[in-house]
């Protein structure tokens, strides 16, 4: 099993990146790795258990994800991996947000456990954590930075 | 009614770093300067958990005893709670938990307490420990880190 953790400071409010973070059915809004995304069977995307279905911006690669959990108090959303492109099973996510008191910003968090199924682990979790997840945290700053942070 | 207090920082220097600073739970009077003079009651070390720190408020504030209930060096926490203080609380337990920041390598460090405040001024206590003594940590520790960063000729 193979573990990957990121983590950076967003620099807006919590509730703006959580609002960011929550719409399951939204990351081709600010993830700039993804270019399309449905949710399956007519659902909402704040439905527990609904799928969505994403297409990757640069070769139109599918990806099919469960959400698995979501709690707006704990600011916390869980996700797995049913289809994609990558070499990987068993792929669970977990992304959350905590405010930072100190300076109005927020405090993101995005993890990772799965299995990798053929290449080397160490390649699939540097690719996940830096490509995935800290390219999202950067798109986040680019795309919320600034914002809401002063009245 | 619970009362729950929470403030929360960077901290602009390696987790490594601030988890060395701050674990030792007979030497907060050694970097906060709310506090002074502290020892571990029974001669325990300060790591063993179940231990009672025995501190001064600094000035002439009082004295308080806590106990560690858990401290965690793979998830860079400590916990404890208020057997005995100055403080108009009851039930009071808090707990310190530092994050890393993995893309600059900083920390992010949330401090929490949960308590009953005894004389109705709620206001009061959650400025007093959410500031007073949880934020102060948070600059403290990053004024000790900058001038470690930048260096005694600063």
């Amino acid at each position: 099993m193979a573990n990957v953790y990121r983590s950076a400071v967003i620099d807006a409010p919590a509730d703006k990146v959580w609002a960011l973070v929550r719409d399951f059915n939204g990351l081709p809004k600010w993830h700039p790795a993804i270019g399309k995304s449905e949710i399956e069977a007519g659902l909402t995307g704040d439905r527990v258990g609904c799928v969505r279905r994403l297409t990757l911006k640069e070769d139109g690669g599918l990806l099919r994800e469960t959400l698995l959990s979501l709690s707006d108090a704990g600011r916390t959303l869980t996700y797995n991996i049913l289809v994609s492109p990558m070499p990987v099973a068993n792929y669970v996510a977990t992304m959350r947000v905590t405010p930072i008191t100190v300076g109005n910003k927020s405090f993101a968090e995005w993890w990772a456990e799965f299995d990798v199924t053929s290449g080397s682990e160490q390649a699939q979790v540097s690719d996940i954590g830096d490509n995935v997840f800290v390219a999202g945290f950067a798109a986040m700053n680019r795309k919320l930075a600034g914002k809401g942070a002063r009245p | 009614m619970t009362t729950r207090i929470c403030t929360s920082a960077v901290i602009h220097a390696p987790i490594d770093k601030v988890w060395t600073k701050v674990r030792d739970f007979n030497n907060l009077p050694e970097w906060h300067p709310k506090f002074s003079r502290s020892h571990i009651e029974g001669g325990l070390p300060s790591d063993r958990v179940g231990c009672v720190r025995n501190f001064d408020i600094a000035g002439g504030g009082g004295t308080i005893r806590e106990r560690l209930l858990a401290l965690s060096d793979t998830e860079h926490y400590f916990r404890y709670c208020i057997l005995t203080s100055p403080l108009p609380v009851e039930d009071y337990v808090a707990q310190l938990t530092l994050y890393p920041v993995t893309t600059d390598n900083t920390t992010f460090g949330i401090w929490i307490a949960e308590c009953k405040v005894t004389d109705g001024d709620e206001a009061g206590l959650i400025d007093a420990v959410g500031n007073g003594t949880f934020g102060k940590a948070f600059e403290v520790l990053n004024e000790f880190f900058g001038k470690q960063v930048r260096g005694p000729q600063a």
